[in-house]
């Protein structure tokens, strides 16, 4: 029985052509996906590992226990005292530690360089960090850079860059070296400049150390050296050896390696789906087609399990040989991945691949049990036909198939009912978590009823489709013919293709709809060009404080109520009041006075205050908004301003974010939705509230909130919907002055052109008012709209190339199911022939046949894409603006009638080259 | 069986339609050459209806495909009417079998998803030509498909399946109809109902029909048979009846 399996295999060996490559695909992409993700993260590790094993011993700052759960305060850095001692400690050789802040790099164009402002640092002679390219600098005007830092900016060894100082004063330095930081966190986000432990203290206003490296003297271990060091800092600090450190590190790193490879891994979860589909439908063709053989082999005395048993063995040759030439391939498209996209990863130089047992193990078992699963069923029908019924079916009968059943239309309408209900319910209860769920839920119903139903609909649409078609000429009128002689067939070729077609276009959908909400929203919330903001700054805090000020973005940070302060806060940085640096400068701003009032709230420097956010949110100066308003091009300068009024019991964190838009009509200007009330018309003595913070509170109840003078009563006009532009509680900017009259930095100021301006000028008038704060960021919303659906765009196409494999796997299959339909049909082509239909009509029938099939495939999923991309769009958004992305379903078409056409060209040069009489002659 | 018997006499006086000079088919199998056809001089007249005949391997089925253009003879000339079908490309070819030429196969004659009437329409439309309203009519009535025609061959006996292929190959009246082995699987009373209608339409319509069959019932009813062996046209009876294609069918095995 082997035997007679083994010759088979080799005697059809080109019909499985197609089924190993479908396979081969699927497994390439599993096998190439680990070797990918396992050689990102050794590279992760290696770096890791390799920079902080250079060291023997590092200690950090502890992390205190934080006082309040909802503000994780940063450590105490190391003092200088702390790192005499350890270098005094008999087990350290070396120590030197790190002393790190922020400080503002000027880019070429002399704004601000990056979101938020790079980390300055210096590292002393014992330090896991060094110089990649040049020196370290030695210097008071030397600097180097973090290569990443380096690469954005533009910037070289030898190049001057500008550095704003505390005081907000420009100092140039010679750039002596490039420092990789590999992986760390800290460094590799925002950047990172390094100077000399000299120069840190004065461009960051930074003291102490946040890491204390060591290296271990002589005849101690790590271990020793890291012990001795941690019992002389004690609760100060976490002590750890080098190696223990990278280890950490690399962990970290690692989740992100897991999370890429988790989503690759799902993306080749649907590869080997789809490629499941094509290889159970050739294993049906193939059983079907050899059914005479089969019944044979029962005629001669094969046993009904030695059947079986040789299809079964046949799928596992055939599982296992493309399952290895698909882990070959894997490793190579894993290789050519870390090449590639090593370095867009972030990882330098030559990468070793690393291909783990796992690898290979996983891609081959992967591979086979998938084969051997998807041959299951075929083989089972096989062995279930009776020997002599099977010897005497003739060629004619063979090809059609039976009517569907209408058990089969019963339970297909049905799961197209259920999964209708499903995503009614989801309509119906609104936009919440369990949204996403119940219509992924109903999508997979709704794609079982596809299956089910798949030969009834492939029948269906071809009829419609067939009308017109059928008038063109012959060969699409046999193509017609031809697509629906086995439905079965037919239906599972194109589901393959349907798979892929729905998660495109559910995504574009999603993806388009998300675009165009956010857009609608922008445009009618908040009817802009320009948004003028501070550069961020993760570190918080600055020195000094107005009162009670906060940013509603902020998480609530303030634990004692009015007025709130910052002791808890890290060593302030001093980008902070870098950037607000102007304000003192000209004096007539009124953030003097609060630094007056609380200085001392800030205890590590108190020095060079200014004002600020009081979680770290910097500010826009008065200033710049004044320059903006001066400007005749510009139509309309909103200032929003922002503080927190604490003790808000309603409020899950104890606070209310209050804010006002200083220059707009609110319910014209900036608008939103309401629940209650109406927005235009709001003025001083009323308040907004959002649905969340109102307490019970509705349109015309009073709200309280206490104020430096005494309690205010404001009327609620309107309760906002939550989440959304107005948020919290808007009150007049008249109010605002009396709830917060030191606050009159704004958080943020919106422009919008003067009707007719001309597009450049409105740019220069607005870079022109910032033009003496760099730190001041300038976003026009065309770019805020570019950059999201330039974002949107990447992931649309990253994970459109994903799905492509998955979609050439179908194609794959329905190129096969073509090729053994005309294997089936040799002499029915050969009458054609002979009737008198050219080579090139025949190509074209077959041609036109692929094609039907690709569009049924791919237009049912596109249907199904667009209908659960809009529910699963319309359960998470509130308000969706559905878009269909015409221009998108276009091309899906147009790749599904490539993707037919290609099918088709193997089968059809296969049936226009066969000899007429050869064909003939052949039973 | 002296070479003078050999040649073909014209049964009736209208011109032929079919003329093949020279005729040799070769087969290259690696280390011999197989003549399938060995020089073979044959025409077929107008309205005549010939049967080919020969034992197995004779070469009869060749000669069918090589004078039909289904088959690329080694040397030697076919001409279809005045046309010389031998050298022609593939696309004229199939132009020829389109537009002059009416095939009738042995089994596996229709297309299994058209429809009777479909099948028998189907080289028209291939050749997108008009249908001659009234002749398909006739033909159908005449094969006795009229309450069969929406049928798919599927639902039909194998006599009128056949049927069926014999009224698609009549219905542009072509120049010469090719049936091979029309008979070849039917019962008795199907095959001789169709081998009628083969002669009848050589007579009442002027068909020119060259049908190969090992069969001397079948060959009985052609104006005449030509016999084959060995790649050669070897013998020819005029008017023949079963007995008589029998005998010499018997003295061709002998010899």
């Amino acid at each position: 029985m082997l035997r007679t399996t083994l010759a088979g295999l080799r005697m059809h060996k080109s019909r499985y052509f197609t089924t190993v490559m479908a396979i081969l695909l699927g497994v390439m992409f599993v096998s190439g996906t680990m070797v990918f993700a396992d050689t990102l993260n050794a590279n992760y590790e290696k770096s890791v590992m390799g920079s902080a094993t250079s060291v023997d011993a590092i200690a950090v700052p502890a992390a205190e226990e934080p006082a309040d759960p909802a503000e994780p305060s940063e450590p105490e850095p190391l003092t200088e005292a702390q790192l005499d001692g350890v270098r005094a400690l008999p087990e350290v050789a070396g120590a030197d530690g790190i002393v790190s802040g922020q400080a503002v790099l000027l880019d070429r164009d002399g704004r601000a360089f990056g979101f938020m402002p790079p980390a300055a640092i210096s590292i002393g002679e014992t330090s896991r960090f060094s110089a990649a390219e040049g020196e370290l600098p030695g210097g008071p005007d030397e600097l180097a850079l973090a290569g990443s830092t380096a690469e954005q900016a533009g910037f070289g060894v030898g190049d001057t860059v500008t550095v704003l100082d505390p005081a907000q004063e420009e100092r140039e330095f010679t750039v002596t070296g490039l420092v990789d930081f590999g992986v760390d966190p800290g460094y590799s986000y925002g950047g990172a400049l390094v100077f000399s432990p000299d120069t840190v203290g004065e461009m960051t206003g930074a003291t102490g150390y946040t890491e204390i490296d060591v290296l271990a003297s002589e005849g101690h271990t790590d271990e020793q050296a890291a012990e001795a060091v941690a019992a002389l800092l004690g609760d100060s600090a976490d002590v750890q050896t080098g190696e223990a450190f990278g280890l950490e590190m690399a962990e970290s790193a690692g989740g992100d390696t897991a999370m890429m490879r988790t989503a690759l891994l799902l993306f080749a979860f649907i590869a080997m789906f789809v490629a499941g589909i094509v290889i159970y439908n050739t294993f049906a063709i193939l059983i079907a087609q050899r059914q005479r053989e089969m019944a044979l082999l029962r005629c001669v005395g094969a046993k009904r399990g030695q059947v079986f048993r040789s299809v079964l063995l046949e799928s596992v040759a055939v599982g296992l040989i493309a399952s290895a030439l698909g882990v070959l391939a894997g490793v190579g498209i894993g290789m050519a991945g870390a090449a590639f996209g090593g370095p867009l990863l972030g990882m330098g130089g030559s990468v070793p691949v690393v291909i783990t047992p796992s690898a290979v193990i996983v891609g081959l078992a992967v591979g086979t049990v998938v084969t051997v699963c998807s041959a299951l069923v075929p083989a089972t029908r096989a062995t279930r036909v009776p020997p002599l019924a099977a010897l005497r079916t003739s060629a004619t009968a063979g090809g059609l198939e039976k009517g569907t059943g209408w058990m089969r239309v019963v339970f297909g309408v049905l799961t197209f009912l259920v999964s209708a209900a499903l995503v009614a319910l989801t309509q119906v209860s609104g936009p919440n978590q369990m949204g996403p769920v119940i219509v992924t839920a109903a999508a997979l119903i709704a794609f079982v009823g596809v299956v089910v139903l798949g030969p009834l609909l492939v029948r269906g649409i071809v009829r419609l489709v067939g009308v017109p078609l059928r008038r063109v000429g012959v060969p699409s009128m046999l193509a017609v013919d031809n697509s629906t002689r086995s439905p079965r067939r037919a239906a599972t070729a194109m589901i393959a293709l349907t798979v892929g077609a729905t998660l495109i276009t559910g995504y574009s959908v999603v993806s388009a709809s998300l675009e165009s909400t956010m857009t609608r929203m922008l445009d009618e919330q908040f009817p802009v060009d320009y948004q003028v903001s501070a550069q961020y700054s993760m570190d918080g805090a600055s020195g000094g404080d107005t009162v009670a000020e906060e940013a509603p973005a902020e998480d609530g940070a303030g634990t004692d109520g009015v007025p709130a302060e910052d002791t808890v806060q890290p060593p302030p940085e001093s980008t902070q009041e870098g950037q607000e640096g102007e304000a003192p400068a000209d004096g007539a701003s009124p953030e003097d006075s609060a630094d007056a009032e609380d200085g001392g709230a800030s205890p590590e420097e108190g020095a060079d205050t200014s004002a600020s956010g009081e979680t770290g949110m910097p500010l826009v100066p008065t200033e710049v908004e004044h320059a903006l308003a001066e400007s005749p091009l510009l139509d309309k300068v909103i200032a929003q301003r922002g503080g927190t009024v604490e003790g808000y019991d309603a409020s899950p964190v104890g606070s209310l974010p209050v804010s006002t838009y200083d220059g707009a009509e609110l319910g014209v200007d900036i608008t939103g939705e309401t629940v209650e009330g109406e927005i235009s018309g709001f003025g001083p003595g009323e308040v907004l509230l959002s649905e969340g913070l109102a307490d019970g509170l509705g349109v015309g109840d009073t709200l309280t909130l206490p104020s430096p003078d005494g309690e205010v009563d404001l009327e609620v006009a309107a309760v906002l919907a939550d989440a959304q532009t107005l948020r919290g509680a808007v009150v007049s900017p008249e109010d605002f002055a009396t709830l917060f009259p030191d606050t009159t930095d704004s958080e943020m100021v919106y422009v919008r052109a003067a009707e007719g301006a001309d597009a450049s000028e409105v740019r220069d008038a607005v870079y022109t008012a910032v033009d003496d704060h760099p730190t001041m960021q300038v976003m026009s919303v065309a770019e805020m709209k570019n950059q999201f659906s330039d974002m949107m765009d990447i992931a649309f196409y990253t994970i459109a190339a994903m799905l492509g494999l998955a979609i050439v796997i179908a194609v794959f299959g329905i190129s096969n199911t073509m090729a053994l339909s005309v294997l089936e049909r040799t002499r029915e082509s050969a009458l054609l022939r002979a009737l008198g239909l050219a080579k090139g009509q025949l190509r074209r029938m077959l041609g036109v046949e692929a094609v039907l099939l690709c569009l049924i495939g791919a237009g049912i999923g596109i249907v199904l894409g667009v209908v659960f991309g809009w529910a699963a769009g319309a359960a998470t958004l509130p308000d969706m603006v559905l878009t269909v992305p015409a221009g998108q379903i276009a091309v899906f078409i147009a790749v599904a009638v490539l993707a037919g056409l290609l099918a088709s060209v193997l089968p059809a040069r296969r049936a226009a080259g066969a000899s007429i009489t050869g064909a003939l002659a052949s039973e | 069986m002296t070479e003078s018997t050999v040649k073909t006499v014209p049964p009736v006086a209208s011109p032929p339609v079919v003329v093949a000079r020279g005729l040799t088919k070769t087969y290259d199998t690696g280390d011999s050459k197989v003549h399938a056809l060995a020089g073979v001089d044959v025409e077929f007249h107008r309205g005549a209806f010939t049967a080919i005949m020969g034992p197995s391997g004779s070469g009869k089925s060749t000669l069918m495909h090589c004078l039909a253009g289904l088959d690329v003879a080694t040397s030697g000339s076919v001409h279809l009417g005045r046309t010389e079908i031998t050298g022609l490309r593939d696309a004229e070819l199939t132009l020829l079998r389109r537009d002059r030429i009416g095939f009738i196969f042995q089994s596996f004659n229709l297309l299994p998803m058209l429809t009777a009437e479909q099948n028998i329409l189907l080289p028209s439309q291939i050749a997108r030509r008009a249908v001659d309203k009234e002749r398909f009519e006739h033909i159908v009535d005449v094969v006795g498909l009229r309450d069969r025609l929406h049928h798919l061959p599927a639902k039909l006996s194998g006599g009128q399946q056949q049927r069926v292929a014999v009224a698609r190959a009549l219905l542009n009246a072509p120049e010469v109809v090719y049936a091979d082995e029309p008979t070849g699987n039917l019962d008795s009373r199907s095959g001789s109902e169709v081998l009628a209608f083969l002669r009848g339409s050589a007579r009442d319509l002027h068909q020119t029909i060259v049908m190969v069959t090992h069969d001397p019932v079948a060959a009985s009813y052609a104006d005449r048979v030509v016999f084959l062996r060995d790649g050669r046209l070897v013998d020819e009876v005029l008017e023949p009846t079963a007995e008589l294609v029998s005998a010499r069918l018997l003295k061709l095995e002998e010899v």
